[in-house]
């Protein structure tokens, strides 16, 4: 069936696409929950990005530079949540600055580095293992479509698997939840909010890190502004994922697809390329006005 | 008999204001009692229990319990001393279910890292059983009745093992069934064992509820008595230096003409069976107060919705002098000069964060600008300087209005909405949680726009005060007018009870009227377990 052909590619290709989107999403959902929007995803990815390949290059170890690159994620983000949690400060301010502050730093740190604000190329750098179950990959559709990723496309699974057990199995999430819904009824009873809403952006500082890990390591090479949105509509797909680590799956797995698909289209629809290219945001859009219709709705 | 808890000279002043919240207060309580603490807003009683319960710490004085000398530095080691307290204002998780409510911050574990509901419900269970409560711990907040959340606060602190008690005004939200449901609840665990601080200014519940009174007056204790030994009008007096009765006279006759009038004005809404507001009539007259009453959920906020423009109706008509207005904007009906005091004083009747200047301008401010569009300072101040003399508001017009007291930004409200009053006027809840003399000053001030042909409608679920003042009584129940009566010496607060409850409807289409009146008691039974 030709339509198999096309359709199977899409849909290996959307979910490499959506990883980065669902890793920031679930981080941004812990803040959410938390009752912070977390407007700083979007630098916070661009850190990550980054550092996670500087780090690669000069250690010559992917885990290394994963793990290096996390680490200053996660050191990032509690700056940005001692500031507005312990310091009082605006959240939306001072993610507008981590947003700042993470464009600037990558720029000076670029130049100083290597001598150029531009793309940053590591030709030597190891490419990312794939999963590969020869003796699954034998399923019909399933199989391929669900092998043969990078090895942080199943992370980026199982870290969803576990946010949902954090989330609703364990007395962290129950008061994060706690926490989001009615910070007083926290206080009374003697639980300081601030430090769980400060635990939610350290796992956002995590997951962004991953996200950042993802982009540069897939392509061996750092471009600037490489985050290039995702942080922004990472915060629409845990809208439009209903605020749960599932929702948020298949609600990336919607942009991961619109992304893909405009990426195809590009090939061989005569469209023109800007449309094509804008795809993803009118999807972006479109989904939440129709989310916001269906609650208005159910309100009623 | 010796003392079980006993805070002596207690003082805290609050740096931010520089009120002396309280002065060397002492207080004892015996083991087992009920312990009233009285006093007006303001008076220090709810500064005193947060410093007892580790809310707020004094600037000097100690804290005995059973003999102990203990420091409280927070709600936990308040807890772990076995003191709880129940809020005024409930602090649940509303997407929560009673039992994940309770045990927030020391949930039942199953293993090193799962939260057990399971046990949490079962746990709670115990505790609800134990207490005779009727809650099922499986049930959201959110599915709850306002009564059935204190329920959980104080549940809340059961669980938490708590010995002595401290209730913030238990009462203030809580329909008369509710009420006595409450007392019910504190007489059993008494029997328990366990000992009860309770903060009020209710004079008729104290006498109710309580073993002992101490009375508080501007940050000290003006007496404490065996409340057997004293009458309601004794406490009043400690309380505020002067006995109260609320004793007004009625409107004159032979001016009534109609100012606002309502036709059939119904509500429905959306996958609800019952109209919220069902066929409502009534004429708002000149020189006439006409008093609105009804438990909380049968129909007096969205009333106070539909009369402030705020909530469209589904069917019927709303008339101003012989105009049909209905469903025009609220700013249309604000043109035409309706004054509106809201129940919800901090969300809708003022801004908290401007200064009281600028609240008092804030239905007016069109009037304050110079040619260039600009403020006009020099007016702006004149006008607060003469409204805040004129209404003893007690605060400076350059601050923020949040930081004012309850009664102090009521009066502020009060002060920009007559201003404006031109022939009609909505109070709602106006003295809901006032102390006695902030609400007379607004009865003074209401008698005023009646006595200048104002039309007032007063909405309020306080039924003394409908006495009190209102010429005309409507009375509500589930959406509908069961009574609409003149007031009189027959009017007396158990027939306007008997009404509310749905016990008595003038209006009853139903011919069959006792099977009517026994399904309503029960739907009433209903609501409250």
């Amino acid at each position: 069936m030709s339509n198999g052909e096309f359709s199977i590619p899409l849909i290996h290709n959307s979910i490499s696409i959506m990883t980065p989107f669902l890793l920031a999403a679930i981080g941004g959902l812990m803040t959410e929950l938390g009752g912070m929007l977390n407007i700083a995803l979007e630098g916070l990815i661009l850190i990550g990005a980054f550092f996670s390949v500087i780090f690669a290059a000069a250690t010559g170890s992917l885990f290394l530079g994963i793990l290096l690159g996390i680490l200053m994620t996660i050191f990032i983000s509690w700056i940005f949540g001692a500031i507005t949690l312990y310091l009082k400060a605006n959240v939306f301010i001072t993610g507008l600055a981590t947003n700042l502050l993470a464009g600037g730093l990558t720029a000076v740190l670029s130049f100083h580095l290597f001598g150029t604000k531009g793309v940053l190329m590591f030709n030597d750098l190891p490419s990312l293992p794939s999963l590969n179950v020869p003796a699954l990959h034998g399923i019909p559709v399933l199989g391929d479509i669900l092998f043969g990723h990078n090895i942080l496309v199943y992370m980026s699974w199982l870290i969803v698997v576990v946010a949902w057990i954090v989330i609703y199995r364990t007395p962290f999430g129950f008061r994060l939840r706690g926490t989001g819904s009615n910070p007083n009824a926290m206080s009374a009873l003697g639980l300081k909010p601030q430090n769980y809403q400060m635990i939610g952006i350290l796992i956002s500082g995590f997951t962004c890190g991953l996200a950042g890990a993802v982009l540069t390591l897939n392509l061996g090479a750092y471009v600037p502004n490489i985050s290039s949105g995702r942080g922004w509509i990472a915060l629409v797909v845990i809208y439009l994922g209903g605020k749960t680590p599932f929702g948020i799956l298949g609600a990336a797995f919607v942009f991961g697809l619109a992304e893909s698909l405009s990426n195809y289209a590009q090939g061989f629809m005569d469209i023109p390329a800007d449309f094509i290219l804008a795809f993803p945001y009118i999807i972006t859009v479109a989904a939440m006005v129709i989310m916001s219709v269906i609650q208005t709705r159910r309100e009623d | 008999m010796e003392s079980y808890l006993s805070m002596r000279n207690i003082s805290k002043t609050f740096s931010s204001t520089g009120l002396k919240a309280n002065d060397n207060v002492n207080l004892e309580v015996r083991k087992g009692e009920i312990h009233a603490l009285v006093g007006e807003n303001g008076a220090g009683k709810t500064t005193l229990m947060n410093i007892l319960y580790g809310i707020e710490q004094p600037d000097t004085g100690t804290i005995m319990l059973s003999g102990k000398e203990i420091m409280i530095t927070n709600p936990l080691a308040a807890n772990k001393a076995g003191i709880g307290m129940v809020h005024q204002h409930f602090k649940l998780v509303n997407e929560f279910t009673v039992a994940q409510n309770v045990v927030l911050g020391t949930e039942p574990m199953k293993g090193a890292f799962f939260f057990d509901n399971r046990k949490a419900e079962a746990d709670v269970a115990a505790v609800i059983e134990k207490n005779r409560f009727h809650i099922s711990p499986e049930m959201k907040i959110s599915e709850i009745s306002v009564g059935q959340m204190q329920q959980v606060e104080i549940i809340k602190m059961l669980y938490r093992k708590a010995e002595l008690l401290i209730l913030d005004e238990p009462t203030s939200v809580l329909t008369e069934q509710e009420i006595q449901r409450l007392f019910k609840t504190l007489r059993e665990l008494i029997k328990q064992g366990k000992t009860i601080i309770i903060i009020t200014h209710k004079l008729a519940e104290v006498k109710d509820i309580s073993d002992r009174i101490t009375v508080m007056r501007k940050g000290r204790v003006i007496s404490v008595k065996d409340t057997a030994d004293v009458d309601e009008s004794e406490i009043s007096r400690m309380m505020v230096g002067k006995s109260v009765v609320f004793d007004f006279d009625k409107g004159v006759d032979g001016c009534r003409d109609a100012v606002m009038s309502l036709e059939n004005v119904t509500i429905k809404k959306k996958r609800q069976g019952r109209p919220i507001l069902d066929g409502i009539s009534f004429e708002a007259s000149t020189c006439e107060i006409i008093g609105i009453t009804g438990v909380a959920g049968n129909g007096l906020t969205e009333l106070e919705d539909v009369i402030a423009g705020l909530e469209r109706i589904s069917s019927g008509r709303v008339y101003h002098n012989d105009q049909d207005i209905t469903n025009i904007t609220p700013k249309a009906l604000r043109d035409r000069g309706l004054a509106y005091v809201p129940t919800d004083r901090l969300k809708r009747g003022s801004s908290l964060e401007t200064s009281v200047k600028e609240n008092l301008i804030l239905t007016t401010h069109h009037d304050f600008m110079n040619s260039g569009g600009v403020f006009d300072e020099v007016k702006i101040n004149e006008h607060s300087k003469r409204l805040i003399s004129e209404y003893l508001i007690d605060g400076h017009a350059d601050v923020p209005i949040g930081t004012l007291s309850g009664g102090n930004i009521q009066k502020v409200i009060l002060a920009r909405e007559l201003e404006m009053v031109k022939d009609f006027v909505l109070f709602s809840e106006p003295t809901w949680g006032l102390d006695i003399a902030s609400s007379e000053f607004i009865y003074e001030k209401m008698l005023e726009m009646r006595a200048r042909g104002v039309a007032v409608i007063l909405i309020s679920s306080n039924i003394d005060e409908i006495l009190a003042l209102a010429d005309t009584v409507i009375v509500m129940y589930r959406g509908r007018i069961v009574a609409k009566k003149a007031s009189g010496p027959e009017l007396t607060r158990e027939v306007i009870g008997e009404y509310m409850l749905g016990l008595k409807d003038d209006y009853s289409t139903d011919d069959d009227c006792s099977s009517d009146n026994d399904h309503s008691k029960n739907d009433f039974k209903g609501e409250d377990n």
